[in-house]
């Protein structure tokens, strides 16, 4: 943490120089497939199935863009990602932050077999859920609605596990001079305790994004009219469409995942801070 | 903490305001029927057919919605299942068999007591019947022919081919096509039911599923008519398996490295919108074995039996699969339709291509075979036959393993 | 994970105190227990009890008691997709030791440390199928960006996604690629951990970097480490969208032989209609999963370091 090169200069900062190496030559191999897709995107079909290929496009064309633009409702599909997103994450942050504290801070009998059964979850695969979960969404008549995407992402054993690790590791004294100053343990949570994870719900947030996002057989299935469609089944029709017409796959890959990323990119910080900070260190 | 709070409530009243905004826009009590299809290819034909009906039927709404093929029958089932279907949707003969006997599909026997059934290829009608019941009535068929690159004979000087074709011709020119050095290859030999090895089997007399409900692929006549396929491949007059199933066999096809693909109708839309290629592309039959054959399917327009509007469901699936909807669906190209008289709309959308071979085809097609779950034991053949395909065993061999394997599916 | 449960200082701390009534713990956990009760614990109870019976497509199934079960058992295909989801795993636990190294190297950088986490972390943002289909492309046999590359060095391509031989590796390597980002920031949070000054006692000792990861960093992060394996076994064993958007293509025939132990049964259940077999085949993947977690903990007592 502290900074290690202070210490002993002229050795470290040629060992922080073979790092840097080790480490960019490590990143180049994670973000090739993304400056592929960049590249590509730009290429026109035939250039793209060329063997050996080219590296930059020969006559670099937006069309693969329009074809994409053409062909998904872009902006229908990106509001119903975000609401279903905006509406998940709300739910997740209330639903795991009450229930971590109540695990980490309060005593009641049976806490430790409710939590163990909340982590025996995360082992179930998710599919095994699938008709169970329509079936509710069904009865309680909120199919085709919004609600319908992100109410069973709102109940996650993660966020559970994650805010309870969080809440875990601030100091009892806090909670204690809270009470004494005659707090209930509603107040306690809202006004002491939540505003010090601050960072570990934001990471949550981020987390609960990326997968909110990336959904997709569970909007269509809970869709059936099709008029609550995210931007995830615009793309998988993109492959049905354009099997093997790369430059346009690679376009409407890039176009779609670009707003996650932008959040990912904006927030970056508080979410390292947050996940650093939410005791999910073992 | 302050800060906080704001930022919270802020995100509630965003989180609530998209979902407002997601949830509006209704009807005004009227009757809005969902179309559930597969194709974006088609959605415009599908769109203008809702319109047309939706012209004559006052106060009638038709949802044109289109799924990703790979989700398509999943989220079919799993709404099914839960009694929340689509009321109108796209059904293909595999699948049907299961819809039909678990009572999921709308009876629309008596709503098309009108109809004239004798309107549409018996052989389709065969693949979706169920005795007294009528659930859904044919929207298009596809039979098959051989696509073929022009430019691709002419550069091998070799002659285009035609009706007179046999086994022996294809093979022959496949061979002679072959330019390994230039990446061109005869023909494209994937493991393709529809398009490939089963008509090769009828052509060569034999059956696919016998007439005693149980697997014919050990025949001396199905094993000729895999070994037309398998062979292909061994004499390296096709791609290999590895490289079709990178690149699809359709898309080599459009790029010049494949001179021969046997394949269905439904190609013709996608070949025609490429400017540049269309002029290289020719239609001919498929060649003759011991005689002619070429499958047929194709997609039923079926209502759910769980709707709530049963009557305007039937009325609108007599129109989907009638005749001004057929003229529809032929002028946008997209399919050949599958009522009878409307097939010219479709050759007339693509003047260039000699498309007339597939309405042709249709006097000797055979109707794919669907004994059984047939959506497993179909999944079976890539394992079962592969072997033959890349030499590794005699397609009398394969044959042999994949009807045992039909065998043990259909006993069940 | 079970160390720092076991015994949080505030906890015993908090012990003697006087606390709230527990009806505030219920209170505060029924929004969760509920969602989990609904969504989770019945349509578990559902799928279990399928599990013991025939059900077909549409309508209520029939009791076959555990025809299911011994019908999975002598089945070749249930037994090749463990197979494949056992080889997927460890491929998944050789990122482990990659992400460990990469994080301690991470951690000792001064400058430029977010940059890194940001471009690893880069594909967990991805949505899956858009990840599928720039991998696809890359693993092209004849016109991919790998073939090509390793072209450069004198290795043969080979069609990567499209024969069985190599899919699962291919696919495993696309899963590594993925999950390296979220081990990092596991394995990052441990780090921080760990007191500085226990560096500088070493330093002083003369010890040099390699022998301070062995001697300091590996036991310290070891906690974390196991976290890492632990949820990389689980999410490896329920491996199935990567299978489904990168092998499912009109003519690939390598998808016969590379189908994992949940893409099985979403076949099953999906496609083919059976949702009893379907529903085993969950169960016994369920059991295996606790199994391996469960061995997970018992080893760990021989390698884990706790403070």
């Amino acid at each position: 943490m502290t900074d290690r090169t202070a210490r002993a200069p002229k050795a470290a900062r040629r060992g922080e120089w073979a790092l840097h190496l080790a480490l960019t030559a490590a990143a180049a191999l994670m973000v090739a497939p993304f400056a592929w897709q960049l590249i590509t995107a730009f290429k026109t079909t035939g250039e793209a199935s060329q063997s050996p290929p080219t590296f930059w496009p020969a006559d670099p064309t937006f069309n693969a863009f329009t074809t994409f633009f053409d062909s998904v409702p872009f902006w229908s599909q990106f509001t119903v990602s975000a609401a279903a997103l905006a509406l998940r994450v709300v739910g997740q942050l209330a639903v795991s932050a009450l229930a971590g504290y109540a695990f980490a801070r309060l005593r009641f009998p049976g806490r430790n077999v409710l939590f163990g059964l909340f982590i025996a979850m995360l082992m179930v695969p998710s599919q095994l859920f699938l008709i169970g979960q329509f079936e509710l969404v069904r009865d309680l008549k909120l199919l085709d609605t919004i609600p319908a995407l992100a109410i069973p992402g709102m109940f996650s054993a993660f966020g559970v596990f994650l805010m309870r690790q969080a809440f875990m590791s601030i100091p009892a004294a806090y909670e204690e001079a809270a009470r004494l100053d005659g707090a209930g343990p509603l107040r306690t949570f809202r006004s002491v305790m939540l505003p010090m994870v601050k960072p570990t719900l934001g990471a949550l947030a981020v987390l609960t994004s990326l997968y909110s996002w990336n959904d997709l057989l569970w909007p269509l299935i809970v869709s059936p009219r099709g008029d609550h469609r995210p931007l995830t089944v615009g793309l998988a029709g993109l492959q049905g469409q354009y099997g093997t017409d790369y430059p346009t796959l690679m376009a409407g890959a890039l176009v779609a995942s670009l707003p996650l990323i932008v959040i990912f990119l904006v927030l970056q910080r508080q979410f390292f801070n947050g996940i650093a900070s939410s005791g999910l260190k073992g | 903490m302050r800060h906080h709070k704001t930022w919270s409530a802020t995100a509630a009243a965003a989180a609530t305001a998209l979902v407002l905004a997601g949830c509006s826009g209704g009807d005004d009590g009227d009757v809005t029927l969902t179309y559930a299809t597969w194709s974006d290819d088609q959605k415009p034909a599908m769109e203008a057919i809702a319109e047309a009906f939706e012209a004559e039927h006052e106060g009638v709404d038709i949802e044109v919605q289109v799924l990703p093929w790979p989700e398509y029958w999943s989220t079919l089932q799993v709404g099914a299942a839960g009694r929340t279907a689509p009321d109108a949707f796209w059904m293909l003969a595999d699948q049907y068999p299961a819809y039909a006997e678990g009572g999921q599909l709308l009876d629309i026997r008596d709503a098309a007591s009108d109809v004239d059934l004798s309107a549409y290829p018996q052989s389709v009608l065969d693949l979706y019947d169920s005795g007294d019941a009528l659930y859904g009535l044919p929207k298009d068929y596809d039979t098959n022919g051989i696509w073929f690159n022009k430019a691709l004979f002419d550069d091998a000087g070799i002659a285009y081919p035609d009706d007179t074709w046999t086994w022996d011709d294809a093979r022959t020119a496949a061979r002679a096509l072959t330019d390994p050095g230039a990446g061109v290859w005869g023909i494209a030999a994937p493991i393709d039911r529809q398009g490939g090895y089963y008509n090769s089997i009828y052509q060569a007399g034999g059956q696919v599923i016998g007439d005693d409900g149980k697997a014919a692929l050990d025949t001396p006549e199905a094993v000729a008519g895999i070994e037309f396929w398998s062979q292909m491949q061994t004499d390296g007059s096709s791609p290999t398996l590895q490289q079709l199933s990178d690149t699809e066999s359709v898309q080599m096809f459009m790029d010049g490295k494949v001179a021969m693909y046997f394949s269905g109708s439904f190609w013709a839309q996608r070949l025609y919108s490429d400017e540049a290629f269309r002029a290289n592309v020719g239609v001919a039959p498929l060649p003759m074995g011991e005689q002619r054959a070429s499958m047929i399917s194709g997609i039923l327009n079926a209502g759910y039996a769980g709707t709530e509007h049963p009557e305007e469901l039937a009325e609108f699936l007599i129109f989907a699969s009638g005749e001004e909807a057929a003229k529809i669906q032929g002028e946008s190209g997209a399919v050949l339709p599958a009522y009878q008289g409307t097939q010219q709309t479709w050759l007339d959308a693509m003047p260039e291509f000699d498309l007339q071979v597939f309405v042709d085809a249709v006097d000797y097609s055979v109707p794919l075979p669907i004994e059984g779950n047939a959506a497993e034991w179909t999944g079976l053949d890539s394992e079962y036959l592969a072997p033959a395909w890349n030499g590794e065993q005699t397609a009398a061999e394969a044959a042999a393993a994949y009807d045992a394997a039909i065998d043990e599916v259909l006993a069940k | 994970m079970t160390a720092k449960t076991a015994r949080p200082p505030a906890r015993r701390r908090r012990a003697g105190g006087l606390g709230p009534s527990p009806w505030w713990g219920y209170a505060m956990i029924a929004p969760a227990f509920i969602g989990l009760a609904a969504l989770y614990l019945w349509p578990f109870a559902k799928t279990f009890t399928k599990s013991f019976m025939d059900v077909p497509a549409f309508g209520p199934g029939e009791w076959t008691g555990l025809d299911n079960y011994t019908e999975l058992l002598g089945d070749d295909k249930f037994w090749q997709a463990f197979g494949n989801s056992a080889i997927y795993t460890a491929i998944l636990l050789l990122g482990v030791p990659v992400a460990t190294v990469l994080a301690a190297l991470i951690h000792q950088v001064g400058r430029g440390r977010t940059v890194y986490r940001v471009l690893y972390f880069l594909p967990v943002v991805t949505l899956p199928v858009a990840v599928s289909m720039v991998w696809r492309f890359i693993y092209n046999g004849d016109f991919g960006l790998l073939n090509w590359a390793l072209s450069l060095f004198g290795i043969p391509g080979q069609y990567w996604v499209a024969d069985a031989t190599y899919t699962i590796y291919a696919i495993g390597a696309v899963g590594i690629w993925m999950s390296l980002g979220v081990n990092l920031i596991i394995l990052g949070a441990g780090l921080q951990s760990i007191p500085p000054e226990l560096y500088e006692a070493s330093s002083l000792d003369g010890a040099g970097r390699v022998r301070q990861f062995f001697k300091i960093t590996l036991p310290m992060l070891s906690p974390s480490v196991f976290l890492v394996t632990v949820l990389s076994v689980i999410s490896a064993l329920q491996m199935f969208d990567l299978v489904f958007v990168m092998l499912r293509s009109v003519d690939n025939t390598a998808l016969a032989d590379s189908k994992t132990i949940v893409y099985l049964f979403y076949e099953k259940a999906f496609v083919e209609f059976d949702q009893g077999y379907g529903a085993a085949i969950a169960i016994v993947l369920l059991l295996v999963i606790m199994l391996a977690t469960a061995f997970q903990f018992r080893l760990q007592r021989r390698w884990v370091f706790y403070d």
